[in-house]
């Protein structure tokens, strides 16, 4: 029982440890993508982030924010870069943020989720009993 | 003469807002840290390659070091003296694009 929990609880943490360095190293990619668009992954997608809100701004506004899936301020959502999106980017373009990232870094809402999330579990680094003994 | 029943307009007229006629210092650096920010989402579109009208409309308009104080600042206004008013006099000024205006004006 004890080891399973723990076997449990170290896969936990394990996890939590592969998402961390997972979202570390995208996040690293990213950015020296955006550096070098040459060397790394092709850039094939816009990220979008919705800075402004778009309250009491004309109806069309408000739905192309919808049409890209954009709810609320702060939300991040990922696009393929094509002719449609581009147009629909510009159209609030003075309520976002885009920045063009490849397939790799594209989140999901739930991953985002998840990687926002603090680490689940403990793990266990030395007991003084032990080192008592 | 100071505190909460000094004679101001405010207080004797009741509802008054005043609006400055033209932005302060800071208000100015913040109207170009906007501007630069749409400058750069247009950059990003520009450079993911994508080719679409609105992409060439948004390529005309001047960037933020392109364009003169007068144009950042004010507007155009054909009822105001010198046809220029504060581009702060505009209803929801900070989330339009209000880049050009009138040629010779």
């Amino acid at each position: 029982m004890f080891t399973a929990a723990a076997s449990l609880r170290s896969c936990a943490s394990s996890l939590a440890k592969a998402q961390c360095r997972r979202s570390l190293a995208t996040s690293a990619a990213s950015s020296t993508a955006q550096s070098s668009t040459t060397t790394g992954e092709p850039l094939t997608h816009y990220r979008i982030t919705l800075r402004r809100s778009a309250i009491s701004l004309p109806q069309n506004i408000k739905g192309t924010l919808e049409a890209l899936g954009i709810h609320r301020r702060l939300q991040t959502v990922y696009h393929r870069h094509t002719p449609d999106i581009a147009g629909k980017i510009l159209t609030v373009k003075e309520l976002v943020t885009v920045e063009n990232v490849p397939e790799s870094a594209v989140r999901t809402k739930w991953e985002q989720r998840q990687e926002r999330k603090a680490p689940r579990g403990y793990s266990v680094t030395g007991s003084k009993l032990q080192v008592d003994l | 003469m100071f505190g909460a029943f000094r004679p101001t307009q405010p207080t004797f007229v009741g509802l008054l807002w005043k609006t400055p006629w033209k932005l302060s210092r800071t208000r100015k650096a913040n109207v170009r840290a906007r501007l630069k920010r749409v400058d750069s989402v247009i950059e990003a579109v520009k450079e993911s390659g994508v080719q679409c009208a609105a992409l060439t409309k948004a390529l005309e308009l001047p960037k933020e070091h392109e364009m003169p104080p007068r144009d950042k600042y004010t507007v155009f206004s054909r009822h105001a003296k010198g046809y220029r008013k504060g581009i702060h006099k505009v209803p929801k000024w900070t989330r339009m694009t209000l880049r050009t205006n009138p040629k010779g004006f």
